[in-house]
Order: structure tokens, then sequence, then C-alpha cells
């Protein structure tokens, strides 16, 4: 191990220390007691969760026919799913907004129903649904391709139908992949900015999330922005840690 | 001792100049480069500013940093490299020349508030209409000047009895979005997003949006402090734009935008 090589792990740590030493620890929980923090707190708890259900229900399908079928188009759909980690998040949200907006693709025939999407709490899942989700796909996509599936063919012999086998042997094999993937997600949804400003707006109490409020508070505060701030970093990392630590004890053979 | 520091730095740079120069052989030869922080209402009118002063100065490059009043003065106190300050309300120039990082502020403009609405298929006809239910209003966030511009134009408008009782609070509830700067409510009225916006008179285009004049008994009036930021490396030349901006070429650009002095 060269000096050189402890450059890069040296500049993504020393803004975090940074953050963690600007202010010290018992003014970090009081600038989170504040109505703007707490609301923001609660919101994000809120809407990530729902996010990363989401990206659960929505995205295994999709990693799993990826992992076991070859199909027409899989190259375009494995780049679509690929996509949102790449494309900056304000133009998701433009984009966003060009579909479901008011005189957007969809949102036009949206809002003759009575439903508008535009700067709700809903919007705002949204946005992290589509930052988010290649997150949980990736991961539980490698965590189906490592299952042995000789496993699931002897279960199939043994008379289990097809959506047994995937509940009862496949689902489990796959679990720490899975459960990190979902982690991850829960991550990324809780650091989303970009998009969410651009599609939900900014509404305390309505759309405006942790990093919603950092962006608002750093106007007039800096030190609650910063307590924020560490908040967020806290959640980070344990969400890393964590996502770390199940894909390690992964059961099956990679 | 600060003495000495100058001149360790100028024979710093004396020695590492002809290096810098080395390795900036390909690139053309270039002059000073002007940072300007500049509210965000600033924006189409500073730019063209910018490109005059730069006429009348070869050699030097104006460089912008166009955001919310608040978030410039942020990065001025966390010692963002800045050569000049231009704020949308005389808080933020206070507020730096309190902790003397900005020199002498003067204003040098000023501007007031209107009401847009997207051109076609408005929800919202006349001021009044702002306050009826299930509208759609996004206004500037209440940390930057617009945003306060706001509240207090709300608070006149519901005291002058005009609009009926609790004027105020029924547009409050209607409020979908705090947005950072007035450009992105301009933005989300444009889009058709929201039903109507509250902007600075100068960001109100009437090829984009339908403008609704708010009285002047019931408006505020904006007043833009300009100033040279305390330790700008070319105070000279910054001093040389603040007085462009003042003087008659700065002057007319800005009133073609829409400012008053």
């Amino acid at each position: 191990m060269t000096p050189l090589s402890l450059l890069l792990p040296l500049y993504i740590l020393l803004p975090l220390v940074a953050l963690l030493f600007y202010i010290d620890p018992r003014s970090i929980v009081e600038h989170l007691a504040s109505p703007l923090a707490m609301k923001a707190l609660w919101l994000s708890l809120k809407t990530t969760v729902g996010a990363t259900l989401l990206c659960v229900l929505l995205g295994t399908p999709i990693a799993f026919a990826l992992a076991r079928s070859s199909f027409r188009g899989r190259e375009l759909v494995d780049t679509l799913i690929d996509l949102p980690v790449t494309v900056p998040p304000v133009v998701a949200g433009v984009s966003l907004l060009l579909v479901f907006g008011r005189r957007g693709l969809l949102g036009r025939y949206l809002e003759l129903a009575g439903i508008e999407i535009p700067f709700t709490t809903m919007a705002v899942v949204m946005a992290q649904v589509f930052m988010a989700s290649p997150f949980f796909v990736k991961a539980a996509r490698a965590g189906f391709e490592a299952v042995d599936t000789t496993l699931e063919d002897v279960a199939g012999t043994l008379g289990a139908s097809s959506w047994r086998v995937f509940w009862t042997v496949t689902v489990p094999l796959a679990r720490p992949a899975l459960i990190a993937g979902t982690v991850l997600a829960w991550a990324r949804s809780l650091s989303e900015f970009g998009a969410t400003m651009m599609f939900a707006g900014n509404l305390p109490g309505r759309t405006q999330t942790l990093t919603l409020a950092v962006m608002s508070a750093m106007e007039v505060d800096l030190d609650t922005a910063v307590a924020i701030s560490a908040l967020t970093l806290v959640l980070a990392l344990g969400a890393l840690l964590l996502a770390k630590r199940l894909a390690a004890v992964a059961p099956v053979g990679v | 001792m600060r003495h000495r520091l100058v001149r360790i730095r100028t024979r710093v740079v004396r020695i590492s100049l002809p290096l810098i120069a080395a390795i900036c052989l390909s690139a053309p030869a270039h002059g000073d480069t002007l940072h300007v922080f500049a509210a965000a209402s600033l924006t189409d009118a500073f730019t063209e500013v910018g490109k005059a002063f730069e006429a009348e100065h070869p050699g030097v490059n104006v460089e912008y940093n166009f955001a919310g009043s608040q978030v410039l003065r942020t990065q001025i106190e966390q010692g963002a490299k800045a050569d000049v300050f231009a704020s949308a309300d005389r808080v933020q120039g206070d507020a730096l020349e309190a902790k003397e990082l900005l020199q002498a502020s003067r204003v040098f403009t000023r501007n007031s508030l209107v009401v847009v609405t997207p051109r076609e298929d408005s929800r919202v006809k006349n001021l009044a209409d702002l306050a009826r239910p299930h509208r759609k209003i996004v206004i500037a966030s209440p940390t930057v000047p617009a945003g306060r511009y706001t509240a207090q134009v709300l608070r006149k408008m519901t005291s002058s009895g005009l609009f009926g009782d609790d004027y105020q609070n029924r547009v409050q509830a209607n409020v979908v979005s705090q947005e950072p700067n007035v450009r992105s409510v301009l933005a989300k009225v444009v889009l058709g997003e929201a039903d109507a916006g509250f902007v600075y008179r100068t960001d109100a285009q009437p090829a984009q949006v339908r403008v609704l004049t708010i009285p002047d008994q019931l408006n505020v009036i904006a007043e833009y402090p300009i100033g040279v930021v305390a330790g700008s490396p070319s105070p000279d030349l910054a001093a040389a734009f603040t007085a462009f901006v003042e003087g008659s070429v700065g002057q007319s650009i800005l009133r073609k935008y829409g400012f008053t002095k």
C-alpha cells in the first residue's frame, strides 16, 4: 500500500470529518430538535420507506427476469434499468414533470381524472423510486444469478410449483443480496435532492425532505444545515455498513 | 507581518508564474477574471452588463455566480472567491458589511413584485383569485429576499381590506412550494405546473407568462445594493465594475430589463 493509494480515501474522509466537527454534538442535537428538521426527518422516513417498498415490489420481477431468462430486448431493458444512475437527478426531475405534470404526456389525462402529482408527497416518492431503483435491481439480480439453479430444479422435480420454488428456495438463498439492495435503495432515496426539487417542490411537511431542508436551512442558519447534514451522513454510513455486512454473509458461492 | 506575507506571496507568484505559463502554453492568453456574485433576479440584466463591461475592458473576463442572495452571502461568509456582491435586499449586504466582508455597498437599482400566471388556461385571473380554494401558488422561500417581499406584499394586501378577511392565510394555504429563488418560481409557472407565482417585475417576460400588476400602494420597493467583497484579489477592477453598473451604460441596461433607479 503506497501513500498515493490513500489520497482518494482521505479526500472522501476529510469533508465528512469537517462536517461532524463543525459544531459540537450537543448543539447538533439541539438544532435537530427544530421544527424544520423534525418535519423533514419524519417526511424523509415516510417517503423513503414507501419508495424502498416500491423499488422492491417493482424491481424484483425484472431483476429475476434479467437473471434467469433471455428475451428480446434484454440488453435494452438492462440499460434502461441502469440509466437513473447516470442521469443527473435534476434532469430526471424535469423529465418526470414533462410526463406527470399538468401538461405532461400522462399528466394531462391524470388531471382530467382529478389526480395531480407535482408538489405532492407522492411526487417525492416517485422521484425517489426513479433514482433509487437501479440500486435494488442490480443487487437483486446479482443475488438471483448466484443462486444455484440445480437446487431450484430439484425442488421443481419434487413437485413444487415455480411460485413456491421462488419463495422457498430462490428468495431465501438470495436474501442477503436482496436485503443489501434494499438498504442501498433506501439510502439513495434518503439522499435524493435534485429530482425532488424539480418535481415535488419544497414545502415543509409535504415535500421538504432532509436534503431539501439542508438547502433551506443553509439560507438562514448554517448550523442547522450542518446538523441535518450530519444526521443524513450518519444514516447513510449506517446503511452502507449494514449493506456490506449483509452482502458478506451471502450463503451461496460466488 | 502582513507586509512580509505579501512579499513572500509576490515572490511565490514570481517564481511560479513562468511555471504556470509553461503549463498553459497551449491555452490562449487571458487577462483578469472578475467573479461577480449576483442575485438570481439580476441574471439577464447583469449578463448584458458584463458583456458591455468586457467590451470596455479588453482582456477582462466577467464570471457570474447567480443564486438566491442568501446563498451567495453564505458562500462569501464561507470564503468563496468573489470580487463583487450584488444582492436583492439590504439585509444580506448589511450582514456582510457588519462582518467586514463587504466594502461600502450602495443601492444601485430598485425592483418590485408582480404576480405571474401561465399564458393559457389560467385559474388565476386577478389578485383576489389567489385566495380561492384549489389554486396552486408557488412563492420564493421566505429565506430569500423575494420570499420576504412576497410576505410583506401579502400583509399589505390583507390590511388594505380590498381582498376580504384573512387574505394572507387563504393565499398561504394555496402555496404548494417555496422555491429557492425567483427563477425557479417563474419556471414552475411557465411550465404550467403552478397557477400563479410571485416574482420580480423584471422576471416577468410577457412572451412567457401573463402579468398581474400589484398596485404601488400595496407593493414593496426592493433595493439592490452592490459592493466590493473584502479580500478581492483585484479590488480596483471590482470597483470599476460597480462604478460601471452605477454609470450610464449599466443603468440604461438595467432600465431596459425593467429595473428603476
